[in-house]
Formats: C-alpha cells, structure tokens, sequence
C-alpha cells in the first residue's frame, strides 16, 4: 500500500466537513433533547431528562441548539458565497451529475458485495465487474444530495421556528415547520448512520476516512475507488 | 400524583357579571389589550326546552378562567413542554423562556384561556396570579370580586375552603363531553352552561408528528440495521476477493 499520495481534499473542506459534523451532532442531541412531550419524543423521555441535566434547564438547551444552529447557517453562508466559484460550484456539479444505467448497477451490486459478500455476488448471478466511479461514487453523492436538501429545509425550518416570538405571527406556519424540522433531521440521521460505517468503520474506505484529516489518499486507493477520477488526475499529470 | 392542587371554587348563581374580577386581572397581570385571562360567560333564558340544569328562565353568569386541567390538553399539544403541569402547586405554568410562541397549545384549550401576546409573541394565561401568591395574597379575581364567587385554595388539604366546598356541596366540573380534560375549577351545581361548547383541538402538525414518529424510527432503523449487517459482514465472513478488481 506504499503509493504515492493524491491531494483529494483541500483545508477548507476538511474544516467544512467536521465543523458540520460537529454542529451536526450537538444539534442532533440537543435538538432531540428539546422534544420534552413524551407523547413526541422518538427516544423516549430519558433522552430529554439526560439533555436537561447536562445544560441545566430547557431555555439554556433551547439557547445552546438556536446558538449552534445558527451558528451552522452563519458558516455555510460564508462558504457558499466566498467558496461558490472554488468548492460549492464543483461540489455541487459532481454530485447533482448521474448516470442512471450504471449508477443503479453500481448501486445494487454494492449494496449486495458490501452485506452478503462477493460470494453472493457471483451466486445471485451477477458478474463481478463494478462500475467505475468518479470523484464521489453514487452512494456518496445520494448521501450528499439528502443532506443538502436536508440542510437547506432544516436551514429554513429552524429559521422560521426561531423567528416565530421575534416577528411572525402565523402560528400554523411555526407548529409545521417543528414538524417538517423534525422529519428531515430523521432522513438525514438515517443516511449519517451509513455514512459514518462507511467512512470511519469499513476497512473498504480507511483512506477516505484518513484524508479527511491529511487531505489526501494513496494512489491506489484512488485508482480502486475512484477509477474515473483517478484517469482524469492522470490525464491532466500527462499533460502537464 | 399532586400533594397540592390550586383549585377554584365557583358559585356562579352570585355572579352579577360587574367583570370586577377581569378587570382586577387585567391590571395584576398586564393583559396586553384585546386580550384577557379570564372571562364571564352568559347564558340567556331558554324558554322553549327546558329540563337544562340551572335555571333555565333567567340570565345567568358563568364566571371562568384557566382551570389548570388534570388532563391538561394543552400541555398533551406543547412540543417542548414549555406549558407543564407544575408539581409543586398542581397548576399549568408557562416557562416564558421555553416558548418560542408557536400557538400548538391555544386551539388545545377547549377553554380558550390561552392567546399569543402581541409583543412577545409567547403564549400567555392566568397563573392563578403567582405574584400575588409568593406574597402571600390570593389571586386579584377573587380578592376583588364583591359578591365572593369565587373560593381558592388547595383541594388536597381538607381544612382548605375548596376542599370543604366540594365536600359539602354538589360541585360539577363545566367540561366539552368529547373532551374532558379534568379541570380543576368547580361550580355549584346551579350553572349554566353545564355541556362546554367548544373542544379541545390539538393542530393538524402536531397531531401528525405523533403518526409520523414511527416512520422516522423506522427509517432510521432501517439504516442502522443495514449498518449492522454490513458490520457482521465485516466482522464474521471472510470474503472472496472480486477476480475483476483491477482492470
């Protein structure tokens, strides 16, 4: 595994991608934390209780998650109007960009190699080859999708709830936005999990997982995973 | 359960509607304009069916406020529990700080005691005046009302006045039939009206996170089951290399 190194992340997206996942996390917690009507709460009522304890009272865990929340936004914002043309732009293009046909084989078949194994692979009648995969593979790029059309209604939603004692006066509007708030946290939670084995617990990606402190990943990683992009970074090497 | 409930005792048949006891509110609790925290209601003759209870052929005045529930609808609707049943005194307080004004709780009151205040945008409603209470005072509707209807105190001690009005009287609760949430204010039982009109409805959002929850459990679930698989792969079977890897 001695290879050499390809630059795959640059400082900015490395701070990007764990101030969010910080933020992520104390939201998550705090978030679930403030659902203290038992007939609400998804954990249970000794998630709240446990959540009360550790800030000491619901307004201090109401003011921490509205401080972290907005806090999350502030930063984006920042990223997104002094990144756009460097790292939003082509973040975006790499993730919105599919290619049916063999993103769904791709996607089939690593679902089935990554929980029955490639000896199911072979036995369910499918042959071994896995599509290449660009920059982001298929998995990575829904996962990207659901938590930027996660963020942007849980953005909105929070804002509305925020705002809700300090200008609005649609009540309705608050009482669904708490609701829709809530859901989308759910969606995204579900892909985190996923996310998370992915990255930090499967052998598969240890590199990925690495280059998100390093910022980069040995070129056999890259040529394995992200064959399409590897060939480009090749193609460019040549050229230069 | 409560060791001490807050409680009124009303008897409405002495009310003679001079809306002193609103007023006295009104100035206690700065009730922003257009609103109030509690009421008289009236309830007009009825010559035609009789067999109401109270008496049907005259004019009669109901007087009323928050009736801190024992099955506090409102408290069912709040999402953060910013409206609780407080254990100490039994009444449903508001933490002010806790609000964030989205209203779940207003439409759940059948009674509608509780409304929005206009400049803070927070939910608001009779505290049985725990201001005046701290002090030692009773609530300004009682203090002030000059026919004395009302009677407060706490309904588990049995040397409190409630507690001996409603031992020694025919008390009934003033509830909607659909919706009884229990209330803690009691009328002799000459008063009109006995069937409360107006039900507890709890908005269609929060109605629908209860049916939603178990989605979301489910999804999230889902994810975290294909996790574990994934892991158990990981851990338990040995795999066959891919013969196609490298092209």
């Amino acid at each position: 595994m001695n290879s050499k190194m390809i630059k795959r992340h640059s400082k900015v997206t490395i701070f990007m991608h764990w101030f969010n996942a910080f933020c992520w996390f104390f939201l998550l917690a705090t978030g679930l934390g403030l659902i203290k009507n038992e007939d609400l709460q998804l954990m249970g009522g000794w998630w709240s209780k446990l959540m009360y304890s550790i800030f000491g009272s619901g307004e201090t865990l109401l003011l921490f998650h509205e401080i972290c929340g907005l806090t999350w936004l502030a930063v984006f914002i920042v990223y997104m109007i002094f990144g756009s043309g460097k790292y939003v732009i082509p973040f975006l293009k790499q993730v919105f960009t599919y290619s049916p046909a063999t993103d769904l084989k791709w996607l089939i078949k690593k679902n089935i190699q990554m929980t029955l194994g490639n000896k199911w692979l072979k036995r369910l009648g499918f042959t071994p080859d896995i599509p290449d995969q660009g920059f982001y593979n298929v998995g990575q790029k829904l996962f990207a999708v659901a938590s930027i059309l996660g963020g942007i209604v849980i953005a909105v939603t929070g804002l509305i709830m925020f705002l809700s004692n300090i200008l609005l006066n649609n009540t309705a509007l608050v009482q669904w936005a708490i609701v829709i708030h809530f859901i989308a946290a759910g969606v995204v939670t579900g892909g985190l999990l996923v996310h998370i084995y992915m990255a930090a617990i499967s052998p598969d990606e240890r590199p990925a997982f690495f280059s998100m402190f390093t910022g980069s990943v040995p070129e056999d990683y890259a040529e394995h995973h992200h064959k399409l992009w590897y060939d480009e970074i090749k193609a460019a090497e040549r050229k230069a | 359960m409560m060791k001490t409930q807050l409680a009124m005792v009303i008897d409405s048949s002495s009310c003679i509607d001079c809306k002193g006891c609103m007023t006295a509110c009104k100035v206690e609790n700065n009730v922003a304009s257009g609103h109030w925290r509690n009421w008289i209601k009236q309830h007009d003759p009825d010559f035609y069916n009789q067999g109401l209870q109270g008496d049907a052929s005259a004019t009669h005045f109901q007087p009323g406020n928050c009736m801190h529930c024992d099955n506090p609808t409102c408290v069912q609707a709040c999402p953060t529990s910013a409206t609780y049943k407080n254990e100490n005194d039994g009444t449903v307080k508001v933490n002010e700080k806790l609000c964030i004004g989205c209203g779940s709780c207003i439409p759940a009151c059948p009674y509608e005691a509780r409304y929005r205040r206009p400049d803070e945008k927070i939910v608001d409603k009779c505290d049985f005046c725990e201001s005046r209470r701290q002090r030692g005072d009773l609530p300004a509707c009682v203090t002030t009302c000059p026919t004395k209807a009302r009677t407060f105190g706490d309904l588990k001690d049995p040397d409190s006045d409630v507690a001996r009005l409603l031992k020694g009287n025919n008390l009934v609760r003033v509830v909607n039939r659909e919706t009884d949430t229990q209330p803690n204010i009691y009328y002799l039982s000459m008063t009109a009206p006995i069937d409360w009109p107006v039900k507890a409805e709890t908005p269609t959002a929060i109605q629908l996170w209860k049916v939603i929850n178990p989605f979301v459990w489910g999804f999230v679930g889902l994810n975290a089951l294909g996790v574990l698989v994934m892991l158990g792969k990981q851990l338990l079977i040995k795999d066959e290399p891919l013969e196609v890897e490298h092209k």
